[in-house]
């Protein structure tokens, strides 16, 4: 009987092409909606993520624990060599780098400003950081003890260029004051007044001379071969490096506006999802109740026969769910296609800043197959819902009543 | 008590209706016998109760009062679904305007009440062609019912009626919808195949066709019956 019903009701559906079509076209373009609104936020969500990642604090980060708070320069980490060690031998790290980050300020012969000074290895600062791909004029660091980067405004604070010879002083981790003579070697542009204002960036020992810490670090910034693994906070990774002093957290704990945003995301297109199956599950209850009053004398026929109320409303609910497979083949046809011209072509919105992350290129959208299969799913099983109450009422029909003008 | 050879019976049989709050009675006590093999009409003018009475007959409606009993059933007392089973297993239907389901081709249409029956896939083929050559419609099996004409959309509601082998057919103004020739065909096809099955019919009429064809007519006015013509 199952099978029976199921051709009946699909024939059913088909008996008016035009307000299945047109029912099936409303569903859709929920549907494509839907799905495409979810894969510009998973590539708004992308953007944001590699955007604070890839500038400048990479996907975690270990620091003695307090450091972050406080911002004490003896607050070092422990065995920073042997953590370094265990990092190259982790099969989620594909790269890692030691900094030494320490309040100091700048003079120039003009004059002296406030600064974060960044002790960075060359060698290995450029596979975390946009270091060196930001550098507009002059070079990345090499090595060299006298070489200082500094930021485009703050070069233009200080009214210094490529060769300017400028002064850090800073206070040593022991005691004391330490002044040291740097020739500016190149200039950054990071989008950013943190890093180009209020940053400088020298070699790594040259920092370690400057303040006393031999052999420390402050920090050690990390990329895993996919930032979403910092999101899972049951990694065995964390408690690993959270070991003796030292305390490993990744990007959603070390900038929690980006972590809050993607779940104010979420929570959005849960909203938009919710009104628009809400929209969608009228439309079908009122096509559906439209069609059973269109075929009220025919149900009335079915009763008469012996036809059961559950048969009935099976029917009418096979006849929601073949409009939603209508709907669903027809919005994940063009939900897939209008992702795919965007993941190519991008959206521009300008220049806008979310969450102090600078949107500066076109947005493409992300197909993200881990959830894209809901929409369709949940379309497909939403309309079938909607069958419930017309089918109810349908089953629920009195067979005199509905053949009136019959027997 | 009844008679076995009794096919339906009813006895004071009441219904009253409310119609814009006012109280019509539409049937007024109806005691009535149909025995196994009749071939009976109920003519009766608009109004006369003659709907209400084949609805209550066929179980499509309650009683207010009264009973009704098919062989043996007192269907006045069933549930919903009992009457549901009932109908399908004991009551076939021929209405007006056909009334086939449109999405159904005319084997589809024949064999459905079966299929709620629960008849096996190869007992229903045979019986559909069985009856669809009694009804001389055997080469229009795979055809919707709006690729045929009245006349033999008609034929394919009987044959719709009977393949489940019911206690009795009714049929509501059979021939409403056809033109005489094709009416008079129409019946008699019917009584030969009540004559050859034995089958009960109970029409409901305004057709002098019908009329002249059935071996008893019954008249029902004002709610209650008051002529019966003796058997032709």
């Amino acid at each position: 009987m199952f099978k029976k019903l199921m051709m009946m009701s699909w024939r059913n559906v088909m008996r008016n092409k035009r307000r299945t079509v047109i029912t099936g076209i409303a569903i859709g373009v929920g549907l494509a909606s839907l799905m495409f609104s979810d894969a510009l936020f998973a590539g708004m969500n992308a953007h944001m993520i590699e955007s604070t990642t890839r500038t400048w604090m990479g996907d975690a980060q270990i620091h003695h624990e307090g450091f972050r708070e406080t911002a004490r320069i003896s607050l070092t980490i422990d065995e920073p060599a042997e953590v370094e060690s265990k990092l190259s031998e982790d099969s989620l790290v594909v790269a890692s780098t030691g900094r030494l980050i320490s309040p100091a300020s700048l003079q120039s012969a003009m004059e002296m400003k406030p600064i974060t000074l960044m002790g960075v290895n060359h060698l290995t600062e450029n596979q975390i950081s946009m270091l060196e791909v930001a550098i507009d004029t002059g070079s990345y660091l090499s090595g060299d003890s006298m070489e200082i980067i500094i930021g485009q405004k703050l070069a233009d604070d200080m009214d210094l260029g490529l060769g300017d010879i400028t002064v850090i002083t800073a206070a040593m981790a022991d005691s004391g004051f330490a002044s040291r003579m740097f020739m500016v070697s190149g200039i950054c542009n990071f989008g950013s007044d943190q890093y180009d204002r209020y940053t400088a960036y020298v070699n790594i020992e040259s920092a370690e001379s400057l303040l006393g810490l031999e052999g420390e670090l402050h920090e050690i910034a990390i990329r895993f071969y996919d930032p979403m693994i910092a999101m899972d906070t049951n990694l065995v990774f964390w408690s690993t490096f959270s070991a003796d002093s030292n305390k490993a957290d990744g990007w959603p704990v070390l900038a929690p506006q980006i972590a809050s945003m993607l779940r104010m995301v979420n929570v959005s297109l849960a909203i938009m999802a919710a009104i628009l199956f809400g929209l969608v599950l009228f439309g079908i209850i009122n096509s559906l109740f439209m069609s059973v009053y269109e075929r009220m004398y025919e149900f009335g026929v079915m009763k008469a026969v012996g036809t059961s109320k559950l048969n009935i409303t099976a029917m009418v609910l096979l006849e929601a769910f073949w409009l939603g497979v209508v709907g669903s083949i027809l919005g994940a046809a063009f939900g897939f296609a209008i992702i795919e011209y965007y993941a190519n072509v991008g959206i521009n919105f300008g220049y806008i800043t979310i969450s102090g992350v600078m949107f500066d290129k076109p947005l493409c959208t992300i197909l993200d197959w881990s959830r894209i299969w809901i929409y369709p799913v949940s379309t497909l099983l939403f309309t079938t819902l909607a069958g419930i109450y017309p089918g109810i009422h349908a089953g629920n029909l009195n067979p005199s009543e509905a053949m009136r003008k019959s027997l | 008590m009844s008679n076995n050879k009794n096919v339906i019976e009813t006895r004071g049989l009441k219904k009253t209706y409310e119609d814009g709050g006012v109280p019509v009675e539409a049937v007024r006590g109806i005691d009535f016998t149909l025995t196994k093999g009749e071939f009976t009409a109920i003519i009766g003018p608009s109004g006369s109760g003659k709907t209400t009475f084949l609805n209550l007959m066929a179980g499509l409606d309650s009683p207010t009062d009264g009973e009704v009993e098919l062989s043996g059933n007192l269907i006045s007392k069933m549930s919903g679904k009992e009457l549901s089973n009932y109908r399908r297993d004991h009551i076939g239907f021929i209405f007006q305007a056909y009334n086939l389901f449109p999405v159904l081709t005319v084997e589809e249409n024949v064999e459905y009440i079966m299929l709620l029956q629960g008849i096996h896939k190869k007992e229903r083929h045979e019986r559909v062609m069985q009856i669809l050559e009694q009804v001389e419609l055997e080469n229009f099996a795979h055809r919707l019912p709006s690729k045929l004409s009245g006349g033999q959309q008609q034929r394919v509601a009987v044959a719709r009626a009977m393949v489940s082998r019911p206690a009795l057919v009714i049929a509501d103004e059979p021939t409403a919808n056809l033109d005489s020739k094709t009416s008079g065909d129409l019946l008699d096809m019917m009584k030969k195949l009540n004559e050859e099955t034995g089958m009960t019919f109970l029409f409901s009429t305004h057709d002098e066709i019908v009329m002249k064809r059935a071996r008893k007519v019954v008249t029902i006015r004002d709610g209650l019956l008051f002529k019966s013509e003796e058997e032709k």
